[in-house]
């Protein structure tokens, strides 16, 4: 069956890695189900016992603890604690993580920080695209001596997409904006 | 039966103006562009669409929706044939044999046969949905509360088991997904739970920004991490469609229209399978296996109509029981619910017409697609030629229009953020989405319907395990999970390798 994880080169997990997250799985579904058990009980409002809030959440809880359990299990019998345990493990590719923080930056600050604060949504959209382009952009524009002609371009395709979407959204179809 | 057949026809009627028309290509067009683009899936398309028309009217808003989701798992076979990219996960299938078909130089014949097989499978898929979605809903009216409860998580088991490589993860996920709908405001007493005093969070995590974060600012964190951009293969031959191989191949299409819809009405299974399995019906019955992942006509056929046809079966549990095939169904149920159309067993009563309505609507997609396959397969391709560097950005700022817009609400920014980068770290180490967001959907159904159970029946879970449908339902999703413990299945298999060998020294005396 097909899987849409990205798995590259190598396996998208090994039995270390597995072990490791049943452990926090394990960890999660107890936390839910101490929870869930020590949720009010709504005993005031003389409520039937087998509808109390807490009863689906702890079960769910403690569906995960089994869940893990059984992963721990799995990952344990395939040598998880043995020096093979992590054998085959996918590789990040060669400036992966730089190029991650590079594309999560820009989208926290603007869905966090710009969005909703103060400044006109085509605004705050064509700096995050001029940004993000540019950003993204930045090495090869280098490489090539055109980091000017890079920026416009960011600008452009900046400006064009918070122009758009503002009017196609706002005054077409009534949408609301941040 | 006169009387369905005759709102059937009025509702053909009704979209036979232009302005239907235009919405419906509209759509359709959207959804191919969409579609073509690897990574970004018809669920994503479907919930940025439905902010968009929040101010429709409720028709032509699901027409809009509807024929994308057609559009775009058709526009998702263009790249899976040009680039070896799946467009969406649901095109996987048709990569090996449409990109070695590319790559021989008959790249337009491949996109012809994806034309032919997507219409076949889904006009086959319309006429199941008209036929089956009336009958399915006045049986679903017998449910209550216990059937419902096995529905849910009956669903939600099968997502896990059936997507991805891995059930154990894929259960994990629908807990996951089970668990987040849990917060907020409870159904029966308003109760805040896992809220932690932020009132935000009473309102509970909302479909639409997590499927946006999970879907689509996930997509575009892994699209733009990975540095490799791959080459597209140049079209030189016709891309009509080819209607005589459609007739060469005829019972490929029924078999997979067939399987198409049967894996569409399980729950949460989503359009991947539908493809995979009629890929696999198609292997076994075909005399030229060794073709297969090579250019078989035969598997291509089999692949883009068998995802096709699972569009209309999934939507046909979505409409009749409330409870969505895949992940873009469970948005179209979620704009249907925004629109005020409350999909479920009580809709043939509520809103008769409007079943007849989803089927003209499909109907119209089928065409819509076709149209596109014929006329405007080359002008339609340059989307692919755009570089991703421009395209993520604008999709980040679609998304986030996206996921404030449907309640005007910043936290569902937030929320899409947060989901997003744990979905990509989660799909990194190969958990699946698809579980998720069906426990999300789901979660809510599954929590009133055991509380109202377990009151109905006075603390007894027996009526849980004794009414017929809730026993079958019981026994294959308890038998699926069982079947998972080494102990358990070691016995199973022990078991039916004796009774096979019973039969076998029986048969023949």
């Amino acid at each position: 069956m097909h899987s849409d994880s990205s798995d590259g080169e190598g396996r998208a997990s090994t039995p270390r890695s597995d072990f490791i997250a049943s452990m926090v799985w394990i960890v999660f579904g107890v936390v839910v189900a101490i929870a869930s058990w020590n949720m009010d009980r709504l005993k005031s409002q003389d409520i039937n016992p087998y509808t109390i809030p807490g009863l689906v959440p702890g079960l769910l809880g403690a569906g995960v603890v089994i869940f893990g359990l059984l992963m721990m299990y799995r990952a344990w019998r395939q040598g998880a604690l043995t020096p093979q345990g992590d054998a085959g493990r996918r590789m990040a590719q060669p400036g992966e993580w730089q190029r991650f923080l590079l594309v999560l930056a820009p989208c926290l600050i603007f869905g966090g920080g710009l969005l909703g604060h103060g400044l006109p949504f085509w605004a705050a959209a064509a700096l995050f695209v001029t940004a993000t382009v540019f950003i993204l952009q930045y090495r090869e524009r280098k490489a090539a001596g055109q980091l000017l002609r890079g920026f416009v371009v960011a600008a452009v395709i900046g400006l064009a997409a918070g122009g758009l979407i503002t009017y196609v959204f706002q005054e077409l179809f009534l949408v609301r904006l941040p | 039966m006169l009387h369905g057949l005759e709102m059937l026809g009025s509702a053909y009627l009704d979209f036979l103006n232009f302005t239907s028309i235009m919405y419906g290509l509209g759509g359709a067009f959207l959804g191919i562009l969409v579609g073509c683009m690897p990574g970004l899936s018809a669920t994503l398309c479907i919930a940025l669409l439905t902010t968009l028309t929040l101010k429709l009217p409720a028709n032509d808003a699901i027409l809009i929706l509807i024929c994308s989701y057609v559009g775009t798992l058709y526009g998702g076979s263009r790249s899976a044939i040009l680039l070896n990219i799946p467009g969406t996960a649901a095109n996987a299938a048709s990569c090996a044999d449409g990109h070695a078909l590319a790559l021989r130089g008959e790249a337009g014949r491949a996109i012809g046969i994806a034309t032919s097989g997507a219409f076949c499978g889904t006009l086959f898929g319309v006429l199941c949905l008209a036929a089956f979605t009336p009958t399915l809903a006045e049986v679903a009216l017998k449910f209550g509360a216990y059937e419902f409860f096995w529905l849910a998580l009956f669903g939600v088991t099968m997502s896990g088991s059936i997507v991805g490589d891995d059930p154990l993860k894929g259960w994990l996920m629908g807990a996951l997904g089970l668990l987040c709908a849990q917060i907020g405001q409870e159904g029966l007493y308003a109760y805040d739970r896992f809220t932690f005093g932020w009132d935000q969070l009473s309102g509970g995590i909302s479909l639409i920004p997590a499927l946006i974060g999970a879907f689509g600012f996930a997509e575009v964190l892994t699209i733009l991490s990975d540095p490799v951009e791959k080459k597209l293969v140049e079209m030189k031959d016709s891309t009509l469609p080819r209607f005589k191989e459609v007739f060469q191949y005829w019972r490929t299409v029924l078999r997979s229209g067939v399987i198409g819809v049967l894996t569409g009405l399980l729950p949460g299974v989503g359009e991947d399978a539908g493809a995979w399995m009629s890929y696999a019906g198609a292997r076994a019955t075909s005399k030229e296996k060794e073709k297969f992942g090579k250019g078989s006509i035969d598997g291509l056929m089999a692949a883009e109509t068998g995802d096709m046809s699972s569009i209309p079966g999934h939507i046909i549990p979505c409409l009749a029981l409330g409870i969505p095939g895949s992940a873009p169904s469970a948005v179209l149920m979620a704009a249907m619910i925004i629109h005020g159309i409350q999909p479920g067993p009580m809709m043939m009563i509520a809103h008769p017409q409007f079943v007849y309505h989803v089927v003209a609507m499909t109907t119209l997609a089928t065409f819509s697609i076709l149209l596109f396959g014929l006329f405007l397969v080359r002008p339609l391709l340059y989307v692919l030629r755009i570089r991703r560097t421009f395209l993520m950005p604008v999709i980040f700022l679609l998304a986030s229009v996206g996921a404030y817009a449907s309640a005007s609400r910043l936290f569902d920014v937030y929320a899409m953020l947060v989901i997003g980068v744990g979905a990509y770290f989660l799909r990194k180490k190969g958990y699946q989405m698809a579980p998720f967001v069906l426990g999300l959907v789901l979660g809510t159904l599954l929590d009133k319907s055991l509380r109202r159970g377990l009151v109905l029946s006075d603390g007894s879970i027996a009526p849980f395990f004794t009414r017929p449908i809730c026993a079958v339902l019981a026994f294959v999703t308890i038998f699926t999970m069982l079947m998972y413990i080494p102990l358990v299945n070691r016995a199973v298999k022990g078991a039916m390798g004796r009774l096979k060998g019973l039969v076998f020294r029986r048969k023949p005396a």
